[in-house]
């Protein structure tokens, strides 16, 4: 019905390009977040289905219609912007009205609408207020509840949740799932937090300097990252860096050989290790097949986990994570201690530089 | 935006009561951070104390002394100035041309330099914004008088404005000593100042606020109206003010390009003060001016705050 169907987009600023050549389906009723560095392109690829900046090539679609040339007043698409851009003017119950007005509704439907809009955002009591007068949890809220109103066809996200401390961040993550879920409205969410791509998305589209790096499901970016930044952006701390020297045997720069899963790559490559997989004073006999003697160079607490960094002989250092003692973790290691490392073979990843 | 701070100093996420405002409250604290504040602004204060309450008070006593013809001033206490000006309908007049004239022109240059002020803010890039800013100003650095002795050279009969009707075939227009050609070299005097207020104003409304309105189905029209204009009063209300108490108070474009038959209140005090000698008529005049301008934007101010205060503070 409503897929978004964006076709070799192309944005072109003076000489440098935003956005290079994206291409992108959207099913109806997916969530998909669009994630990468900042800079990456993806607020401009937002921006770009909003309306809000031309494309310089390719075409946007949305159930069959080309979208392209028309302007956001015509899209009929709902978009929540980073700072929520509620109107200061206006009572939070005329922001959400403010769309239905433009399409000419009557006064009495617009009231029922607004109503309905808001306790779905649990906010009704709160509709004579400005939007001032809310914390930024209940702005965000109402932004939702102002671009849902108009029963848009897609819902465009940007950033929604950077403006909020890390617990609300939480509660609205799951509010806008449970929301998008509920009305099944195809929605792009800009995001530049991995976590929040993983928790919220169907399908995370992971972009860098206007390209689509990779796409996928949040565990296959997760657990099959495709290239280096991948990895690295999806929190492998661990990319040692090597070429495979026969199947299953990887030489790392440094020398060492080690073993891998079997990958049919080639060339230079690196393997992606999470620090949760490398193990420090292993005794299990499978992990026998990567083992190397190193040294504890420093340790960082973290609450939950304690991050050390190990140094091999050869120089190259690994990040090895360990729950600490709050949680019922071995005792912490202190700096200068000889350790053995060691981490099972399918633990890795292989990925090309 | 400020929702960040108020996030962590409401209540329960629900919000079922009422979060409290995040206002400053005015204790103790407040006023002592008061003081180096007031210590900086004391020479500046004071200055205009002196400056601006001092002649100001002297030319309110004139005001109220009498004018005899041969002795000119003399002392008194009497409002015998102030009744002149309500029996003669030649001074309300000169008042009432002064109220239009500047009422006009204000709102040329409201309706000539909103877009402008718009477009410089929203469209304009980085390196055009400065330069076009700095057109926009240029004027300002030429005396008033020397721009007004400009427009005598294009407004006159001879001048370059019917030069070009003539060329294209019309009749010329009689334009120099015209209220109209007042108005025109108002407008160009007054129109930088209009746009540059507007600027600033427009400037700090969020362009999200626009992109907002036109995704929720706006048209470019309906954005400007129900957002843009309503966010930038503020600014429309300053310009207002400051063109239409600059305007009031016009001396060399009326002379200039109004000519010797057509009056507004400033030349007409100078006429009594220089020209007549006669110092409590012109101190009387003055102060009505002064009076009427200040009822008018006071009442433009309370009106506007009204409408504005709720959401501004």
């Amino acid at each position: 019905m409503s897929d978004v169907i964006l076709q070799s987009i192309v944005k072109r600023y003076d000489a440098t390009t935003a956005v290079d050549n994206v291409s992108l389906t959207i099913r109806q009723g997916e969530l998909v977040a669009l994630l990468g560095p900042s800079g990456c392109g993806k607020t401009t690829t937002l921006r770009m289905v909003g309306g809000f900046i031309p494309v310089t090539e390719g075409r946007i679609l949305v159930g069959g219609r080309d979208l392209t040339a028309l302007p956001p007043n015509k899209r009929n698409m709902g978009f929540g912007f980073q700072n929520y851009a509620l109107f200061p003017h206006m009572s939070v119950g005329e922001n959400v009205a403010f769309g239905l007005q433009m399409r000419k509704l009557p006064k009495a439907d617009i009231a029922a609408k607004v109503k309905t809009a808001l306790d779905r955002v649990k906010l009704s009591h709160l509709a004579d207020r400005l939007p001032k007068q809310l914390s930024g949890g209940q702005q965000q809220r109402v932004a939702l509840a102002r671009a849902l109103v108009i029963e848009p066809d897609v819902l465009l996200l940007d950033e929604p949740l950077s403006n909020l401390d890390a617990q609300l961040r939480n509660e609205m993550k799951l509010e806008i799932r449970n929301i998008q879920q509920q009305l099944g409205i195809t929605t792009i969410f800009v995001t530049h937090d991995q976590d929040e791509a993983l928790s919220v998305a169907d399908r995370v589209v992971l972009m860098r300097a206007g390209r689509i790096e990779q796409m996928g499901a949040p565990d296959d970016l997760f657990e099959r990252p495709a290239s280096h930044f991948v990895a690295e952006f999806m929190g492998v701390t661990n990319l040692l860096a090597g070429t495979l020297e026969s199947v299953g045997r990887f030489r790392l720069k440094s020398g060492e050989v080690v073993a891998v899963p079997v990958a049919g790559l080639s060339g230079d490559l690196a393997l992606a290790l999470r620090p949760e997989r490398v193990i420090l004073d292993g005794t299990d006999e499978a992990l026998l097949a990567n083992t190397l003697s190193a040294e504890v160079e420093f340790a960082t607490y973290r609450g939950l986990v304690i991050d050390y960094r190990v140094r091999l002989p050869s120089g190259v250092t690994l990040i090895a994570r360990r729950p600490s003692p709050a949680v019922g973790g071995p005792a912490p290691l202190s700096p200068g201690r000889a350790v053995r490392v060691s981490w099972q073979p399918e633990a890795g990843t292989l990925v090309p530089v | 935006m400020s929702g960040s701070a108020m996030s962590t100093a409401t209540t329960s996420p629900g919000g079922a009561t009422a979060p409290p405002l995040n206002l400053p409250a005015p204790g103790a604290r407040e006023r002592r951070r008061l003081s180096p504040a007031f210590g900086l602004a004391a020479p500046g204060t004071l200055f205009v104390v002196l400056a601006l309450m001092g002649p100001l008070a002297l030319m309110f006593r004139y005001s109220l002394n009498r004018f005899v013809p041969g002795q000119m001033m003399v002392e008194a206490v009497t409002l015998a100035n102030y009744q002149k000006f309500f029996a003669d309908s030649y001074y309300q007049e000169v008042l009432a041309t002064t109220l239009w004239v500047s009422a006009l022109s204000t709102l040329l240059c409201l309706l000539a330099g909103f877009p402008v002020a718009y477009f410089l803010v929203r469209q304009a890039s980085d390196k055009w914004k400065g330069r076009l800013l700095l057109l926009v100003i240029l004027p300002l650095l030429m005396g008033n008088a020397v721009r007004t002795a400009a427009w005598m050279v294009i407004l006159g009969d001879k001048g370059l404005f019917n030069a070009f009707v003539g060329a294209v075939g019309l009749l010329p227009v009689k334009l120099m000593y015209t209220p109209t050609a007042v108005v025109i070299g108002l407008v160009s005097v007054l129109l930088p100042f209009m746009i540059v207020t507007l600027q600033s104003v427009i400037e700090g409304i969020d362009a999200n606020l626009e992109a907002a309105a036109s995704s929720l189905g706006a048209s470019h029209l309906t954005t400007l109206w129900r957002v843009v204009l309503p966010l930038a009063l503020p600014g429309i209300l300053a310009g207002t003010m400051l063109c239409f108490i600059l305007c009031m108070n016009a001396y060399a474009t009326p002379v200039l390009i109004g000519g010797p038959s057509f009056q507004m209140m400033a030349p007409a005090v100078y006429q009594q003060v220089a020209k007549a000698m006669n110092w409590p008529f012109g101190a009387a005049l003055a102060f009505v001016l002064m009076a009427v301008t200040l009822v008018l934007t006071t009442t433009a101010n309370i009106l506007v705050q009204r409408r504005y205060r709720r959401w501004s503070e």
